[in-house]
């Protein structure tokens, strides 16, 4: 834990700090206050606070954009992938940093290697094999995607974490006779959980604004997540930005609420849970 | 000598003969569905997700359900259309009823192996006697049948005509005049011209249209267009520089730039709200025109006026353009659905209603002309001028109905780097005839109609 | 058994990415146009996309600008933010939470906000003028020499706060008695941080280079919704060209050959980093 020294004189700090607060809040009044404008208002005044509050935007949006559909959508989206990257890619990052494969290295650039491929290279050979396995147009031919797309960075991330823990309760474990699986599920796991929450919630946010392959391999409207709502607002020729910020706003409020509610966890949870050494 | 696009004054006058026309056919359902047909044969369509989306599946496609005891068509609104539809057919997927953009687009994925021909179809739902034939054959590549044409349109010069009588100005008739009027207009501290690119690139490519038919006319881009004259021509050029220059001066929205990041709710604010002057723009945009730029509660109070896009001579020119197409997917299994539904929708009742009950445009078909109210007087009076035209041959060509994908690709990217500074009107020009040339080698340029 | 735990997802990858990507990688070498039968042309995409395309060649240079750009200038803030936040106690946490919002917001809502705030008659540089500030207006995302930048300039708004809770929490793990014999030796602050702090989160500085590096190849999001490329090709990117040339000009088999070339290069900087980690550096 880094060390207080309280003789220091944080006042530059905290100036520095609070302009910089500004530059990383302020930009996201815009959308805020543009859902209450008419488009007309919008056309003269577009960041300014608006001059007549118009929360009919939010019923129209609501409305024309589906969230009914595309939140839960969404939401079902996120908790499989995010449940799938950390139980896959967990348990590969796990071998990677205990268990010394053999190739575990030759494997770690082989991943890379991975992340290097475009979505647009293998987009369209992806496509027919998903149609020709029936996946297409289902919510597990896209999870099963997103899981394969973020799991080289979750394994990255969790192995690297692995490495950072002491190996001194495994081996505790391990002499008290558990084997691999238990030493992971009863012992690594829980003083790990910070971890996992830090990459879940990176991979939940990933997912949540992921667009261009579902746009792609969903066909049936019933099936689109909530970032495809951004695109019920275009026109041929134009686009709604009243309506466009209120989804905005509707679309980043469920993200935002679910950092809030975890950023305690999520930022401090690190030091805490084990982690101290 | 072809009648040709003669034919089109029938269908525009009608247009505005409609609108009573459909108070029947809106009215009750004709059939009910509900004897217990089990097996129906299902085909989908895709739609955009603009508001009007629904009162096209209501009016073209549930009215088509109710009816027919064989087919059920299912009607997908997907957000961002035209980019889901590339990789879906790429792939040998998407719709059985494909949209497009344009007959330029009809092309690109013709040429790609993606649409069923559809010449078989035309005896057997009588589709040349549905659609006007000229406009009927803009849906050949390389001489088959590929797609539907959707929607008639032509473009002209929008004005803002309570700043235009404020200032004592008239709507142009050269292009003199109107790069005086510009002038002038900039002079007054007022944007001469609304518009913008941000949205979508390919509407750079109203200027070239505009400025090649109005400056070269059309008879050049005619000649063009069939490989008789190159685009390097030097009238061509003339009409590249008169935009180019037009556009350096700052007349789009103060500066290339600027006209460069402007999207089209920007401009049209712009242009209602009085802070530019005129816009040049299609016939599409009329519901948008009567029902949020200038409707009767408007805070700006302003009205609008619309002539002829001003040309070199003077003489009024109004382009053709086919603002979206229909045809069908080759990976459809049942083609034969599909075109049963394509000949509903386009039939003169569906097409009624869709311009009344929707506002949408409609295909250039053949329509039973009985009265003339309804429509808005000036889109009314445009609609006939735009006929009137087409009938003494004073029409020209837009790109994306006439031109050859990749050559369209070509007027709309490369302009950018015209308007930046980073090329020549003349070097601009040499890209372009590249382009064109080609195309034309290849085979894959457009059906252009004899003059 | 070690690869027991790595199989699953290993066969995920190569039946989603390698397995079709291989086939990507056949049509490099055709004239395949996306669909339809595609002849065998060697390795002719590879000779125009090298000494014929000038697009790609300018994709390639806006490319490593972004590279530059992000190599640095988050790398800078997060650092520095990171030292600055260690020190504080009061509203620490706020700060933190602060920083981080924007990297929450979904891709499209970060663009639409930067394309209203970085319009030229309408955006921040109005509002400036507003208050007595001139000289801000500006069509940042329509002028050829400013699109790029501001696309990175959103992007980055968005990105480095991320960053920055990465090395704040790296920076909590580092002993406190490492900074207990650092201030015995008389270290300033600065010597602290070279000394103390930065070896103590090399790993993860050294990490996220390395990602930067290979994500600075494979950008396409902000670009596609922002500008998509333009104006005039100023901001056009291997991933946006890409993009045109396999779904806008049915040049499938050509944007194949993009595509690898992409991966090679950014293949090339991972390897770069991995033998760095080899002679002694770790990750």
């Amino acid at each position: 834990m880094f060390r207080r020294r309280g003789r220091t004189n944080l006042i530059p700090n905290y100036i520095i700090l609070l302009l910089l607060v500004c530059f990383a809040l302020g930009p996201i009044l815009v959308p805020l206050f543009n859902s209450l404008k008419t488009p007309q208002e919008l056309g003269t005044n577009p960041i300014g606070l608006p001059r007549a509050v118009h929360m009919e935007n939010y019923v129209n949006a609501w409305v024309q954009g589906e969230f009914a559909t595309t939140l839960t959508n969404s939401l079902i989206y996120v908790v499989f992938t995010v449940a799938g990257v950390l139980l896959l890619g967990g348990m590969a990052a796990y071998s990677l940093a205990r268990l010394d494969p053999p190739g575990g290295n030759l494997y770690l650039v082989y991943m890379l290697t991975l992340s290097t491929l475009p979505f647009w290279l293998y987009v369209i050979p992806l496509f027919i094999m998903w149609r020709n396995l029936g996946l297409l147009n289902t919510r597990a031919g896209l999870i099963i995607m997103y899981v394969a797309f973020n799991s080289p960075f979750a394994i990255f991330l969790l192995r690297s974490f692995f490495m950072s823990l002491s190996r001194d309760f495994e081996d505790a474990a391990r002499v008290d006779g558990a084997n691999e699986w238990q030493v992971m599920t009863r012992v690594v796991i829980p003083i790990m959980w910070p971890a996992f929450l830090t990459v879940g919630l990176v991979v939940a946010l990933g997912v949540w604004s992921e667009f261009q392959a579902a746009l792609i391999f969903l066909q049936k409207d019933e099936l689109l997540p909530v970032t495809t709502s951004y695109y019920n607002f275009t026109q041929r020729f134009g686009r709604d930005w009243s309506l466009t910020s209120a989804g905005a706003v509707m679309m980043t409020v469920p993200v935002l609420a679910l950092f809030l509610l975890l950023q305690r966890r999520f930022v401090t949870g690190l030091t805490q849970g084990g982690l101290k050494m | 000598m072809h009648t040709g696009l003669k034919r089109l004054a029938p269908v525009l006058l009608s247009l505005g003969l409609l609108v009573a026309a459909c108070a029947e056919s809106a009215g009750g359902p004709e059939t009910s569905a509900e004897d217990g047909a089990p097996e129906k044969v299902q085909i989908t369509m895709w739609q955009d997700t603009s508001i009007t989306a629904d009162c096209i599946i209501e009016v073209a496609v549930n009215s088509f359900n109710e009816q027919s005891d064989t087919i059920e068509v299912i009607a997908e609104k997907k957000p961002n259309m035209m980019d889901a539809v590339r990789p879906a057919l790429a792939a040998g997927a998407g719709p059985d009823v494909v949209p497009t953009h344009g007959p330029s687009f009809v092309a690109q994925f013709a040429l790609a192996g993606q649409l069923m021909p559809l010449d078989d179809f035309v005896d057997v739902y009588g589709w040349d006697e549905l659609f006007v034939p000229w406009a009927l054959n803009l849906g050949r590549v390389g001489g088959t049948l590929y797609s539907l044409p959707q929607e008639l349109e032509t473009m002209v010069l929008f004005y803002n005509k309570t700043v235009f009588e404020e200032h004592g100005w008239e709507p142009p008739t050269t292009m003199d005049e109107l790069e005086a009027l510009a002038a002038e207009i900039q002079e007054a501290g007022i944007i001469p011209f609304a518009g913008g690119a941000a949205d979508a690139i390919d509407n750079n490519e109203f200027y070239f249209t505009e400025f090649a038919n109005k400056v070269a006319g059309p008879e050049k881009v005619y000649q063009a267009l069939k490989g008789e004259i190159p685009w390097t021509d030097p009238d061509f050029v003339t009409s590249i520089e008169t935009l180019n220059r037009m556009f350096q001066a700052g007349y789009w929205m103060g500066s290339p730039e600027n006209f460069l990041v402007t999207d089209f709710s920007t401009a049209r604010a712009a242009f209602a709200s009085g802070e530019a002057a005129m816009t040049m723009e299609g016939t599409w945009i009329y519901d948008s025109l009567v029902g949020e730029m200038f409707t009767e509660d408007s805070e700006h109070g302003n009205d609008w006026g619309w002539a002829p896009m001003p040309s070199l001579t003077g003489e009024a020119i109004y382009n053709i353009g086919i603002g979206s197409t229909q045809s069908i997917n080759q990976a459809s299994e049942r083609p034969e659905a599909a075109a049963e539904f394509l000949t509903h929708y386009n039939s003169p009742e569906i097409q009624a209603r869709l311009l009344t009950e929707c506002q949408s445009a409609t295909a250039p078909i053949r329509l039973d002309p009985s009265q003339l109210e309804g429509v808005e007087p000036r889109m009314a009076n445009l609609l006939a001028e735009f006929a009137k035209a087409s009938d003494e041959d004073r029409y020209g060509y837009t790109t994306w109905t006439f031109f050859p994908p990749k050559t369209d690709q070509v007027i709309y990217e490369e302009i950018e780097k015209v308007w930046v500074g980073d090329m020549t009107p003349e070097e601009y020009l040499v890209a372009v005839d590249a382009a064109f040339q080609e195309e034309l080698q290849a085979g894959e340029t457009l059906v252009v109609p004899d003059r | 058994m070690p690869w027991l735990f790595i199989a699953p997802i290993t066969l995920l990858h190569l039946v989603v990415v390698v397995a079709p990507s291989i086939g990507g990688m056949y049509y490099a070498l055709t004239d395949w146009s996306g669909i339809g039968k595609a002849d065998f042309i060697g390795l002719e995409n590879f000779r125009t996309l090298f000494f014929d395309d000038g697009n790609f060649r300018l994709a390639i240079r806006h490319n490593v600008l972004w590279l530059a750009f992000f190599l640095t200038v988050p790398f800078i803030m997060a650092l520095a933010v990171a030292t600055l936040l260690a020190q504080t106690r009061r509203g620490s946490m706020a700060i933190r939470t602060a920083f981080f919002v924007p990297y929450v917001l979904p891709s499209v809502v970060v663009a639409s906000i930067w394309r209203m705030l970085l319009d030229p008659r309408l955006g921040f540089g109005t509002l400036l003028e507003n208050w007595g500030i001139e000289g801000f207006a500006h069509p940042y995302l329509g002028d050829k020499n400013t699109a790029l930048g501001a696309i990175a300039f959103a992007d980055n708004w968005h990105w480095w706060g991320f960053l920055m809770i990465l090395f704040l929490t790296a920076m909590q793990n580092i002993p406190a008695d490492l900074y207990d014999a650092a201030k015995i030796d008389g270290a300033n602050r600065w010597q602290e941080f070279l000394n103390v702090t930065l070896p103590g989160i090399r790993s993860t500085v050294f990490f996220m280079l390395m990602m930067t590096a290979i994500w600075s190849f494979l950008v396409f999001d902000y670009v596609w919704i922002l500008t998509h490329g333009g104006p005039a090709g100023s901001s056009e990117m291997l991933a946006t060209y890409l993009y045109k040339q396999a779904f806008q000009r049915f040049e499938a088999g050509y944007g194949a050959a993009i595509g690898i070339t992409m991966s090679a290069i950014a293949g090339i900087m991972a390897t770069i980093f991995v033998l760095l980690r080899r002679r002694g550096w770790d990750v």
